[in-house]
Formats: structure tokens, C-alpha cells, sequence
């Protein structure tokens, strides 16, 4: 070594070309031109600061670990960190926040990547359970379409920035603007339940005193806080004791998947309908009145079509029946409601009320309960108060606890108010943080052409959106897993948010952002830690970031207040007929919700709950409705309001209440990734002010056609097909009447039952001794979510593989959910039933491959070799349950080492030409296995949890060791609903259903819920 | 071509019986002529125009089916329009197909031998070729149709490090074998036969390469008594091989389907009705090829009408019972009271595939309806649009059953549809160019009919009379 020398002239240059050897003046014109960012890189000559700097770099990306660590630089290991054992996973409890609600998760990390997440069970709003949006989000950190730079705009277009250079900006812009009190600053977020960002709010508020604040969200829940200000004067947040309420009615609101304790709920909807000998007395009812399907009507035992912009009358009839003729009494303080509630006596729809509804709510005073969908009328919110206050039920199924923030404007108001402010020119600067108002603002209000007349528009976001595409400043938001910060759960649990990764894109939280407008210069982790300081206590601190919450910090419930009537007389409006003439109702996408979440290609693939869409929106109509516009499925539709058309492919989906089009919003983004941009079609200019949740429109059919990618009935059905299929599944999906359950008998059904043994084997089947891995899939409690659909397609590497592929019929999930129509086209019920790998123990699979590559292994699982799959795909025609999934191409390829992050480091990612299917989990199942032989001990039923089990917020998947004689799978496989789908095949199959069970009640008056 | 006068009796025409008069089964040859006909062919130094056309297109419609192969293997399965639930399409359906083509010639060679039918002579020689040639085509693509090509091997039980051996269980395996088996005996069958014609054209090959390639594919062939005692023997034990083959390949490629549980394919009728199909698509395509060759090379009076009309015949008979096999398999469906069964094939017949199967049943049970007239059994273009609608039909079927079986199996929820892809269309086109264009090498330089074995069923030449006979 010593005798190494170095000598400058001897050291060869790299060059890339003979320009660039000349270092031409061209050439350093051309390289300024082409990269103007990094010119100046590009034009030294690489020296061994530079080599250093980037080997540093790429030791860092190599090398990161989970940064629970405050400090902010990243060093490669040289000394392993004590507890840190390369290759095993760690789990990291933080929370989700989606518009200002948080769910608590926890984030395994394998050597510094997060790869799964999953949910929290100590966190209430949790359990251990998560939703689509969260499961998904984890594919938003390592997508490549988020920004990674400051950008500012330019003499001519947009320009690559530094954060130094934004600092510096923002140094002496806001210092110039506190000197005159902010009074033509302006902040537009979205909400926000960061205690955080409320401290530095606080502080933006001392610092510009006559700045302001706009919380503008497009799917706003603002008219649920609205109509409980009106009916009890003051701002409340709901919340529901669905676990102890018989009979739920829900108007329109689609509580299972949009609800932000959507999670919650789920898990305490299917605890009331439990049909085990301790809880059949009090099987829930539930009643759904909706316009459009939603995920929650699918599941009601009753479920009313009426068009969405009617329910306010059904509410009012409801109201007039309770209180006119059931002699529901009163609450005081609204004594003039009935007076009101006369007028709807004329309605059409009063005569047509499900007469078993008044019934049931009569019967089940306090232990009822009434909702309404966020985007009803406030006054309609207001009367439901009411009406759950007459029945009772206030303080037993529904407490409230106070909304923070108070007496802030509506949603809608606000940002009104704030393009008013920005059309007279009153706002100089404008700060956007989240929130993407170019694309999702009320149409009406022309927000770009007021943006025009503001001086400054600073916007922080995670995509180069619609509005970071004009702002003057866009700056990176960092995702939620880089960055610290802090949230409150739907019932106010106190959760802090901690980095598992530095930021891969170069982005600053919100909070961070905020430090810096308020010219504080904290990080986001000491702006966290004297937030929880003051709130809570530093002592807390350690044992937060280990739970991912504070325990029992919930808010405390308050009492609603007394009830006023100065809302009552705007109802009459509600009792009038409505015009007739088609209406567009906007829908909230559980995928894409306002269109933040739409360059998600895992929630782009998975399927719309009902409509088995994927990768668009479309408009639904019902059959009938389709009919009288003279439209066919995939016909293209022009729907014109309010000057603004919109022309997109009609699906045709039974069950849609008459004149009513359902269209989805978030779809049809015009910047924001390159997912985002291919998807769909925006319905936002269709939406204004006065039509938030429903437009009048006029419909138009048009001669082209569009080729919708569904998961489901890949293309139109004949007749002899829909016949088969309405006689099939019945014997598919068993369901079971509750009076039947209980009524002595226990041959339910046709073919069903099927736990007598009706096998014959003409061999002695295969003694398991070991372990004897088995699933059931409690089909009551299936709500249809998908959750399970995107949780498997992050545990286990399954690929997207884009709209052309599904509609050829080549999505990829191992596990999916069936949906089935049954009975009338205009009020068709609605069957879900998940799909994954039966594990037969008598496969049909097994049995063709030549190869040998599909095998049953000792614990009778059906296990996939990829290794020695050649590809015939003779397996996947003779599995009859059809779960089978092949690469037809190499599914990973032109991906970025970012990209690849993402990948799960048990599971392997297979190669094209190769078969692929569930496994049960077995690499979980493989760890358990390494724990148990530690210990010396078996397996405990519940240690093995397959991913989508994990994930499923109402628990309906189990699994577990037959062998075991106390495991709960076995016990559910035992249960008298148990059966196998396609039992009469002899496949044996691993995985068993339990019947759905409904509890429609009857329509003769009398015959009340929970009397089974 | 050849056409019917009605009233004048062609002198080509050996169709009619006589009482007590042998039909002949050679017009108007002697010994040294039918050697000059057929050996003269594979003798011309420059080929015809035609020759030159027809060879240059399915030269390059190989050259296609070569371009497709690359493109799927360099890009992926997914190129075809192949999906789940459809996980096989064109692929499968034209290996059947092949393999169907690939059962006439064989028969004619093998069965026929055995039954001592005379008259196959004339036409054993290019049958057995077409077998071949189909039977390569056929074995194309259950090598490209899985997804890794590259380890396609893995099907063979090849001893290994690994100690793998293939499923026994599958029937994809039994297929391996089954093809592999029936592709060599065929080839054995068809070069064994071939060599006194080989010895014949060394004989009298005048160049120096003809000699060489002729004289070592002709082994040494003297023509002694010893040399046609044992080439008789091997000819008599290979027929004998090759007599359950044609049975037993067919059978065994139908057990990939009717071992499965997929409705629809999971039929005990499956091995005589393929039997049968691929005797019935055989037939149809020997008498495409013979109709041209034998009015393109003079034939006429070698592969006579009398043959033609046999094979008709033949065509009828199998058609029929293949149409009885569809008749059946309704019936079962019904007669089983199983919905699923039931319902795979009311969907054949009305669901969303119903054109294909109407197309089967046309071209396969109603077009060849015709050949129960003498008139269209002789007319060379009756029969050649027969056997173009029977080739179309027999396609369909195998579409019919791969396609429409799968597309809507158990459960509702995962029906779906097949499309093909361009290159699904291509590859089968291509598949067509290979085999035209092996048939076309096939007739320009072997003898196209089995000189020494139609020389065997002449009349035995008198003394010093043959001149004027």
C-alpha cells in the first residue's frame, strides 16, 4: 500500500463524450440547457469529495435503518446497533391521519424499509384492523411520481429549487408580511387533528393576526356538525354503540366504508349480529335507504332504492310517522316540528314507508339507532338528532363528544369566502398546504381564475398536482412514515406519528412547513415532543411511541345541550315532490376518496366493492333508468349542469334507485402521476356550491363506447348466463334467514349444511399429524370492504398490472371477493364472498402439473413451487374455485430501486411464465414456526395470522391448526352454518364458509326485530 | 382437374363396379411407367412456377410463425389472448388440431396394412408425410405455450441432480410421451416404407449429390429376397406398433381434457369421440393434398378417383360419428342431472360462444351430409370444399371444447371471455406455412407415392405383353 502513489496527471478523467472532453463552450451551453439543476455537478470534474458524497448517498439507501432516532443524518453501520439483528423485521406503532382523523397502525420494517402495514390493537378506533386507504398507503412512500423537489416558478415555466433557497424565500417574504399583520395571508388546508399543527397554528395566529385560516375538505362532513348545531347549538362529533343497537337505519350514509371510524364501526356492526348461543337474542336489523349501492346497503337486511335527493323526505315521513301516528313523543324545544311534519303527510313517498321500520324503531326505543350520510342537508342531520333523541337513544347507542375547532365556517362557506377575498385582490399570499383546490373546488367558484390575481401561492403537497402546477412555490410534502408528527383519533385518542424511513423524496411535513412560516426553526420531532409535553407529560413519551398512542386518551363525551327549533320551519322545503329529471349524485370512491389517493395503483386495481370496477369511475344507472335514456353498458354518456358537461361510460348496475347516476369524484386527475392522470373521469365540474352532494342534470347518450375494466362479468351476460347464475348462487353463497337459524332445524337450505359426511374416498386419505392449517370465512361478517384484497397484495409482492390487463381478465390478487345480485333488478340484494385458495387436501391442481411444481406439503397446505413451475397453467383451468394467478409478463419489470423498496423480503417475487396463488401466509406461518421451536412449545392458535385475516376490520377470516382441538377455527369450522363451497366435487377443501345470516323480519306489522 | 361428363365415361374413372370385375386400382400403368410418373417428379432439376409460388408463400408464412415464436418467447404468454379463466387458448386448440391431421396418415399406413386394404398404397406415402408434418406442427406448441419455455424440458423425465421427476399423474405427461411415442413410430414407419422407393431414385440419380444423399438414405437397399424378407417383417411389426397408437394418441390427448373436473371436458365419451375427430379431420385433409398433387403431377391415374371416393367414404362414416358424439354428450348432460354439466353444454349451444359451436356442427355433421351422393363423392371440387369446411369445423371443435368449456366453469364470479390476440391469429396462419411448406419439400424431392408397394398390388405383368397392355 505504501507503495501507492498519486500522481494528478496520471489520474484518468471520466468522460461521456468528445464534447465534453473538449469542454467546449457548446457543450457547457448544451449541458445547461438540457439539466439545469444540476449543471454545475455535471461540469466539475468528478473529484473525491464528490465520489465520497455519493457513495455516501448510496450507502445511506443501502444502509437505512428505521429512524426512530431524532437525529436527522443517516450513517452506514459500522457497529451493529444494539438490538438490531439484520433481516428480521421490526414493528413500529404510528398512526394514519386522513383528513384529520387518525388510525392507529403498526409498521413492520425490515432493515430500515417499511413493508406491511397493519393495524394497531390497542388503538380503539383499530383493533387491530385497518382500512383500504391505510393498507395502501404504504405504496404511496415508495411511489416514484412524488415530487422530490422544491419547484418554483420561473421567468419561463417551472424550475427545480432547493429548500435552502425556499427558506430564504420565506424568511423575508413573511417577515414582510407579519410586519403588516398578515393581513393578505391566507392559509387553504384541509383538516387537519394534528395537536401539533393546532400549537403552531396558534402561533401563525399571533404571528399574522389578521392572516386567516381556510379548511376547505371536497368530501366534507361538515353537514353532520352543521345539523348539530342547529338542532343543539353547538358543534358535536357522533358517535355510535353499533354493538348495542338492534335496529340501525341508515339514510344514505354509507357508514361500513366511508365513515372515518369506518373500522371501528365495521367491528361493531357485526358484534350485534354474533349467532352464537350467547348473543342470537340481539341480532341487529339494519335498514339502509339509499339512492346508489354502497357497501353498506349491500349489507342490510333491508335495503330501500329511493333517489339520494328524496331521502330528506323519507327522513321527513319517517319523522311525520313516528310522530304523527306512532305516537312517538316529542322531545321539548322543537314543539313546532309538528306542525311541520304535517306537510309531509301529502308526500308521495309517506304511504310507501316500510311499515316494519316504524315497528322495529317503536319496539327498540333506546337501543336503535339513526344515521345520516354526510352529504344530506344539515337540517336533515338536525331532525335525525331529534328523532334519535326522541327514541331514546342518546347516551346508549349514540354519545357525542365536542368538535374541535368550533363554530368554524362550513367547509363549502369557507372557501366561498376565501376566492371572494382572492377575486377583490385581498390576498397576496396564499398558502395551500394539502388539499388540491384546483381540482376538487366547488366549480362554481372558479378558483383558478382567482388564483391568477394572487400575488404569491406557496402550495405543499405530495404530487406536482393541478394546483402545485400553477403555485408559484410547490414544496415536497413528506408521507406520513418520514416524518414525525402527531394525530387524534376519531374519539380523540392521542397518537404520535414517528418516521421509520428519512424522507425518500426530500419532503418536510406540514408541520415543519408551518415552523417555517411562523419563523420557528424546530424540527418536526422537537415541535412533537413539546406539543405531547404540554399535553400529556414527558413521562408519557417513550410508552406513546411504543403503543402509538396514548391509552385512554379519548375525549370526554358531552352532553348534546337542549334542542332548538329555529331550523324547523326550512324542512317544509323538504316535504314538497322534487322535480323529476336525472341527477348526477356524487360518490365518494373508498379508493381514490376526493382523488388524493389516485396515483395508488393498488387501489386503482382493487375493486370498486360493488361494482367490481377497477381503474375508472363510471356513471351507474340503474336498469331501468338506462333504459329510458337509451343507453347500453360502456356507452358513453354526456351529463351536462350548470354549463359544465362531462361525458363518461354508463355501468349499468341493478338496484340504483330511478334517475338517479351515481359518479365517483377523484377520478380524471389532470396532473399528479402518471396513475392518476389515466384514471377515470373528473366529475368535479359538474359539482357546485348549491350541488355538493346531487346535481339536476341533463343526460345526453353518445355514439362512442368505453371499455370498463371489471373484475367481474367481464363482459355483458346472456340470458342463459344470468339464469345459471341466479340459480347457482344460492348454492354458492348460503344465507339463512335468522328465524331459520334458530328454528330446530339444521338442514338449511339447498345443498347447504353439507357437515354430514357425504364423502367417499377410495383410498385411506392422509393422516395429518403435525399441524392441519385451516381458514373459515364468516360470511355474515364480510362487509365486502377489500381490505383483505390489498393487504395480501402487500404482503405477499403481488404486482398492478393496469386497466388493459383486467379487462383481458390477468389481475393479479390472490385473494378476492365475490359479489352476486339476487332476485329483482331494481332492488337486487347483494352477496359477498371472499376467495383465496381453498387449500383442497384432495387438489385438482396437483394432479395435472406435469412438473410436479404444485404439491401438498405435510400440514396440508397446497403449496406453490415457483422454482419448478414451467408454466402450463393446467392448474389454474381445472381449480374450479378459479384462484389461480399467472405472469403472463414480467410484472416487475423497469422498476427503480425505490420502487423495489416496497418488496417484502420473505416473500419471493416470482418471474414471468410462473403460477402463483395464496399460500395460507406461510412465511408467517414459517416464523411462528422458528418462535415456537425456540420456545420449545406448539404453535398457539392465533400466533399465525394471515395477512388479509389481519387486516379485516370485522374478523371474518380465521385461521388456525385443526389439530388443535381448542383452536377457534376449528370450532367455527364445526359450527352448524360451516359448509364448503362446491363440497359435492370430493376437492376437501382447507377452507370452510359460514352462512350469511339475514334478518329481514317481516313485512306484517307486529313482528319486531330481535324477536327471533 | 378432373371433371364428370355426364354420359361419356372418363377413362380415369374406376368408381363404377362391375359385377365380378375387380375395380382397378392403378389406370393404365405399367412397372416402368409408374416409376417414371413419381420418381420423374422428384427428379425434375428445376421446379415449376407454381411449385416456386405456393413455396415461397408458406416459406414465408413460416418465417412468420418463426417471428411470432420469438416475439412470445422474448416478451411473454401474455402476448396471446389467453387469461384466467381461459388459461389455454389457440395454443391448445391447434395442437389438437395438428395432432388430429396427424392420425390419417397413419391409419391409412398402419390399420389399413393390417386389414389389407389394397388400395391405400397409392396414397400411404404423402399421408404418412402429412402425419409427420402435422404431428411437427402439433408438437410446436406444448412447447411454446408454457411460460418458460426455457425449462420446457422439465417435462421429460431426464435424470437430474435434483431428483426430480415429472407428475405421472398428469396428463399433460401422459401427452409427452404419448406424441413423442407417435411422432417417431410414424417417422420410423414412414422412412422404413420409404427405402426400396430411396434405392429406386439412387438407382437412378445421374448426379453425383443425388447419389450420395439418395444412396445413404437408402441404406445399401439391393432389392435381394433377404433385403425384402426383413424389410416386410419390420414393415408387418411396425404397422402392428402403430396400429394402437393411432388409437391410443388421440385417446390419451383427449385425457387432458377428460381428466379434469371442468365441466364440459370431464366426459368418458372423450377417447373414441377424438378418435374418431381426428380420423374424420385426416381423411378431410389427405383429400385436400391429393386433390391438387394428383392433377398437378399427372397422378390421376395413380391416386385414382376410386380413392378418392373411398376416402369420401371414410369421411362420412367418422363424420357421422362424431355428430353422434355431440348428440350424446347432450344427452349425458341431461341424463347426469348435473347443473354444472348440464349448463356447459346448453351454454356450447346458446351462451356467448354459440356461433362456434354452430360452426362445428355445420361444417362437421351437416357438410359432409353431401358425400351420400356418388356425384359429390367424385367431384374434385365438391370434396375439396368438403374437406376445407371439415378442417374448419374439426378447428372449431377443439375451440369449442378448450375455449367454451373453460370460459364459463363452476362459479359465476370468475366467467370470463377469450379473445385471441394478433399473434394468436398469426401463429396458427405461420403453423399452416410450416406444414404446407414441409409438404411442398415433401413432394419435390421424395417419391409422393409408394412406387414398390402400388407396383405390388398391379397386375402382374405378362411376358413380352406389357408394351401393348
Amino acid at each position: 500500500m505504501s507503495s501507492m502513489k498519486h500522481d494528478d496527471t496520471s489520474v484518468p478523467e471520466y468522460w461521456r463524450s468528445l464534447d465534453e472532453l473538449a469542454d467546449s463552450d457548446d457543450f457547457r451551453t448544451f449541458v445547461e440547457n438540457e439539466f439545469p439543476a444540476s449543471a454545475d455537478q455535471m461540469l466539475t470534474p468528478a473529484s473525491r469529495r464528490n465520489f465520497l458524497k455519493l457513495m455516501g448517498a448510496s450507502m445511506a439507501l443501502a444502509g437505512m435503518t428505521a429512524c426512530r432516532w431524532p437525529s436527522e443524518e443517516i450513517l452506514p453501520f459500522s457497529e451493529r446497533p444494539e438490538g438490531f439483528v439484520p433481516g428480521t423485521p421490526r414493528h413500529f406503532a404510528t398512526a394514519m391521519q386522513i383528513s384529520g382523523v387518525a388510525s392507529g397502525v403498526v409498521v413492520s420494517s425490515y432493515d430500515g424499509r417499511p413493508v406491511k402495514i397493519e393495524g394497531n390493537e390497542l388503538h380503539p378506533d383499530s383493533l387491530g384492523s385497518t382500512g383500504l386507504l391505510a393498507q395502501a398507503s404504504l405504496l404511496e412512500l415508495y411511489d416514484p411520481d412524488r415530487s422530490d423537489h422544491v419547484c418554483r416558478k420561473g421567468t419561463d415555466g417551472v424550475e427545480t429549487s432547493e429548500w435552502a433557497a425556499f427558506d430564504a424565500f420565506a424568511d423575508e417574504h413573511f417577515a414582510a408580511q407579519a410586519a403588516n399583520g398578515g393581513r393578505e395571508l391566507r392559509v387553504l388546508a384541509g383538516a387537519d387533528g394534528s395537536p401539533t399543527l393546532q400549537r403552531m397554528r396558534r402561533h401563525f395566529a399571533e404571528r399574522f393576526p389578521a392572516a386567516a385560516w381556510v379548511e376547505y375538505e371536497a368530501i366534507s362532513r361538515d353537514n353532520i356538525r352543521q345539523g348539530g348545531r342547529l338542532a343543539f347549538g353547538r358543534d358535536l362529533r357522533p358517535h355510535w354503540a353499533l354493538d348495542h343497537a338492534s335496529v340501525i337505519v341508515s339514510f344514505d350514509d354509507d357508514f361500513l366504508a366511508q365513515h372515518p371510524n369506518a373500522v371501528r364501526y365495521a367491528r361493531d356492526f357485526v358484534a350485534g349480529r354474533k349467532t352464537d348461543d350467547d348473543h342470537h337474542d340481539a341480532f341487529n336489523r339494519l335498514y339502509v335507504v339509499e339512492g346508489c349501492h354502497t357497501m353498506t346497503g349491500s349489507v342490510a337486511d333491508r335495503r330501500i332504492p329511493v333517489d339520494t335527493h328524496s331521502i330528506a323526505a323519507y327522513v321527513g315521513c319517517v319523522a311525520a310517522h313516528l310522530f304523527l301516528e306512532a305516537g312517538l313523543q316529542l322531545p321539548a324545544g322543537v314543539g313546532s316540528l309538528r306542525q311541520t311534519l304535517e306537510g309531509f303527510r301529502s308526500h308521495a313517498l309517506y304511504a310507501s314507508i316500510d311499515a316494519s321500520l316504524i315497528v322495529d324503531l317503536m319496539a327498540h326505543r333506546g337501543a336503535s339507532l339513526l344515521a345520516v350520510g354526510p352529504g344530506q342537508p344539515a337540517e336533515i342531520h338536525a331532525l335525525v338528532g331529534v328523532l334519535n333523541m326522541a327514541l331514546g337513544n342518546i347516551g346508549k347507542t349514540l354519545t357525542f363528544t365536542a368538535e374541535s375547532d368550533a363554530n368554524r365556517p362550513h367547509h363549502v362557506d369557507a372557501i366561498a369566502g376565501l376566492v371572494e377575498e382572492m377575486q377583490s385582490g385581498q390576498v397576496d399570499t396564499l398558502v395551500i398546504l394539502e388539499g388540491n383546490p384546483l381540482y376538487d373546488a366547488p366549480a362554481d367558484l372558479n378558483f383558478a381564475s382567482a388564483l391568477e390575481k394572487v400575488g404569491t401561492v406557496i402550495r405543499a403537497g405530495r404530487y406536482v398536482d393541478e394546483t402545485s402546477a400553477v403555485a408559484d412555490w410547490h414544496l415536497p410534502l413528506a408521507h406520513y412514515l418520514e416524518t414525525w408528527g402527531d394525530a387524534r383519533g376519531y374519539r380523540g385518542t392521542y397518537s404520535v406519528t414517528q418516521p421509520l424511513i428519512d424522507p425518500l423524496r426530500n419532503g418536510r411535513s406540514a408541520i415543519e412547513i408551518l415552523a417555517t412560516l411562523v419563523g420557528e426553526a424546530t424540527g418536526g420531532y422537537d415541535a412533537v415532543k413539546s406539543t405531547f409535553a404540554q399535553q400529556i407529560g414527558d413521562e408519557a413519551w417513550r410508552g406513546a411511541l411504543h403503543d402509538g398512542l396514548v391509552r385512554d386518551s379519548e375525549l370526554a363525551t358531552t352532553q348534546p345541550g337542549q334542542l332548538a327549533d329555529g331550523w324547523v320551519s326550512s324542512l317544509s322545503s323538504f316535504a314538497t315532490a322534487a322535480e323529476a329529471g336525472y341527477r348526477v349524485v356524487f360518490l365518494t370512491d373508498a379508493r381514490v376518496r376526493d382523488g388524493r389517493f389516485a396515483n395508488n395503483g393498488w387501489l386503482q386495481e382493487v375493486p370498486d366493492s360493488v361494482t367490481k370496477l377497477t381503474w375508472d369511475n363510471a356513471a351507474l344507472v340503474g336498469v331501468a333508468t338506462a333504459k329510458a335514456i337509451g343507453v347500453k353498458h360502456g356507452q358513453m354518456l354526456r351529463v351536462e349542469h350548470g354549463g359544465h358537461s362531462l361525458e363518461l361510460p354508463v355501468y349499468i348496475l341493478p338496484g340504483q334507485a330511478p334517475e338517479t347516476i351515481g359518479v365517483a369524484l377523484g377520478y380524471g386527475r389532470r396532473h399528479g402521476g402518471q396513475i392518476a392522470t389515466d384514471a377515470g373521469f373528473d366529475a368535479y365540474p359538474l359539482r357546485t356550491r348549491e350541488a355538493m352532494a346531487w346535481a339536476a342534470v341533463q343526460v345526453q347518450p353518445m355514439a362512442g363506447s368505453f371499455k370498463l375494466a371489471t373484475t367481474q362479468n367481464h363482459w355483458a351476460i346472456d340470458p342463459i348466463g344470468t339464469d345459471t347464475t341466479e340459480e347457482r348462487v344460492p348454492i354458492l353463497v348460503h344465507e339463512i334467514d335468522i328465524k331459520d337459524l334458530h328454528g330446530g332445524h339444521d338442514d338449511h337450505g339447498e345443498g347447504g349444511g353439507g357437515h354430514g359426511s357425504h364423502e367417499v374416498n377410495l383410498w385411506q386419505p392422509h393422516e395429518y399429524e403435525g399441524y392441519k392449517w385451516g381458514m373459515t370465512i364468516d360470511l355474515n361478517d364480510c362487509t365486502g370492504c377489500n381490505v383483505c384484497i390489498v393487504a395480501c397484495q402487500s404482503e405477499n409482492n403481488i404486482p398492478v398490472v393496469g386497466r388493459d390487463e383486467v379487462i383481458r381478465g390477468r389481475e393479479m390478487h390472490w385473494i378476492r371477493v365475490d359479489r352476486y345480485f339476487q332476485g329483482d333488478a331494481d332492488a337486487p340484494s347483494i352477496s359477498f364472498q371472499p376467495v383465496t385458495c381453498h387449500h383442497c387436501e384432495n387438489a385438482p391442481c396437483e394432479q395435472v402439473c406435469p412438473v410436479a411444481a404444485t404439491v401438498h406439503d405435510a400440514e396440508g397446505l397446497n403449496v406453490m413451487v415457483y422454482n419448478r413451475c414451467i408454466g402450463t397453467r393446467y392448474c389454474a383451468n381445472n381449480c374450479p374455485y378459479k384462484v389461480r394467478r399467472f405472469n403472463y409478463f414480467n410484472n416487475h419489470l423497469d422498476q427503480s430501486p425505490m420502487e423495489t423498496m416496497i418488496y417484502n423480503p420473505q416473500v419471493s417475487k416470482r418471474s414471468r411464465g410462473v403460477m402463483e396463488k395464496c399460500t395460507f401466509c406461510t412465511q408467517r406461518i414459517a416464523a411462528a414456526k422458528i418462535t415456537a421451536g425456540n420456545e420449545d412449545r406448539k404453535i398457539r392458535d392465533g400466533e399465525v395470522v394471515p395477512a388479509c385475516a389481519q387486516a379485516c376490520p370485522t374478523r371474518a377470516i380465521t385461521f388456525g391448526d385443526l389439530n388443535d382441538e381448542g383452536s377457534r377455527v376449528l370450532a367455527k369450522q364445526k359450527d352448524p352454518r360451516a359448509y364448503a363451497m362446491l363440497e359435492e366435487l370430493n376437492v376437501r377443501p382447507r377452507l370452510r364458509y359460514l352462512s350469511r345470516v339475514r334478518n329481514p323480519g317481516h313485512s306484517e306489522a307486529g313482528h319486531g326485530a330481535g324477536e327471533a | 382437374m378432373a371433371s364428370i361428363t355426364a354420359g361419356q365415361r372418363d377413362p380415369l374413372d374406376n368408381t363404377h363396379d362391375v359385377p365380378g370385375e375387380r375395380a382397378p386400382l392403378i389406370i393404365g400403368h405399367d412397372y416402368a411407367s409408374v416409376t417414371d410418373a413419381v420418381c420423374g417428379l422428384a427428379e425434375r432439376t428445376t421446379a415449376s412456377k407454381a411449385w416456386w409460388l405456393a413455396f415461397g408463400f408458406s416459406a414465408s408464412l413460416t418465417g412468420m410463425l418463426f417471428a411470432m415464436v420469438g416475439y412470445l418467447i422474448w416478451t411473454g404468454i401474455g402476448v396471446w389472448g389467453v387469461n384466467a379463466p381461459v388459461g389455454w387458448g389457440f395454443a391448445i386448440i391447434n395442437f389438437v388440431f395438428w395432432v388430429g391431421i396427424g392420425h390419417a396418415g397413419t391409419l391409412i399406413s398402419a390399420i389399413l396394412f393390417l386389414l389389407r386394404q389394397n388400395w391405400r398404397t397409392s396414397i400411404n406415402r404423402f399421408a404418412e408425410a402429412m402425419t409427420i408434418f402435422a404431428v411437427i406442427c402439433a408438437g410446436l406448441f406444448p412447447g411454446i405455450h408454457v411460460g418458460r419455455v426455457w425449462l420446457a424440458y422439465w417435462m421429460f423425465p431426464i435424470p437430474n441432480q435434483m431428483s426430480m421427476w415429472p407428475n405421472f399423474r398428469s396428463p399433460l405427461l401422459w401427452d409427452v410421451f404419448a406424441v413423442s411415442t407417435y411422432f417417431t413410430v410414424s417417422a420410423l414407419f414412414w422412412y422404413v416404407g420409404m427405402i426400396p422407393d430411396l434405392a429406386t431414385l439412387r438407382d437412378r440419380a445421374t448426379g453425383k449429390v443425388r447419389q450420395v444423399i439418395y444412396g445413404a438414405l437408402a441404406q445399401g437397399w439391393r432389392g435381394s429376397n433377404r433385403h425384402w424378407q426383413n424389410y416386410e417383417r419390420v414393415y408387418l411389426i411396425l404397422a402392428a406398433l402403430a396400429t394402437p397408437l393411432v388409437l391410443s394418441v388421440h385417446s390419451v390427448v383427449s385425457f387432458d381434457f377428460a381428466a379434469s373436473i371442468i365441466p364440459g371436458w370431464h366426459t368418458t365419451i372423450f377417447p373414441p369421440y377424438f378418435v374418431a375427430g381426428a380420423v374424420f379431420c385426416g381423411f378431410a385433409m389427405v383429400v385436400l393434398l391429393a386433390v391438387p398433387v394428383r392433377a398437378m403431377f399427372g397422378l390421376k391415374s395413380v391416386i385414382t378417383m376410386r380413392h378418392l371416393d373411398n376416402m369420401n367414404k371414410i369421411i362420412l362414416a367418422t363424420s357421422l360419428m362424431v355428430g353422434y358424439a355431440y348428440s350424446v354428450e347432450f344427452f349425458v348432460a341431461w341424463y347426469s342431472a348435473n347443473p354444472y354439466e348440464y349448463f356447459a353444454f346448453m351454454n356450447r349451444a346458446m351462451g356467448n360462444y354459440a356461433w362456434g359451436y354452430w360452426i362445428m356442427v355445420s361444417c362437421n355433421v351437416l357438410a359432409p351430409q353431401v358425400f351420400w351422393f356418388k356425384r359429390m363423392r367424385t367431384s374434385p371440387i365438391g370434396m375439396v370444399i368438403v374437406a376445407i369446411l371439415v378442417n374448419i369445423g374439426m378447428w372449431f371443435e377443439r375451440f369449442v371444447i378448450v375455449v367454451i368449456s373453460l370460459s364459463r366453469d363452476f362459479l359465476p364470479s370468475s366467467w370470463g371471455k377469450y379473445i385471441p390476440t394478433w399473434v394468436d391469429i398469426l401463429t396458427l396462419i405461420g403453423s399452416f406455412g410450416l406444414f404446407f411448406t414441409l409438404f411442398l419439400l415433401f413432394i419435390r424431392f421424395v417419391p409422393i407415392v409408394a412406387v414398390s408397394e402400388v407396383k405390388g398390388v398391379m397386375q402382374q405383368p405378362r411376358k413380352g405383353r406389357e408394351a401393348e397392355a
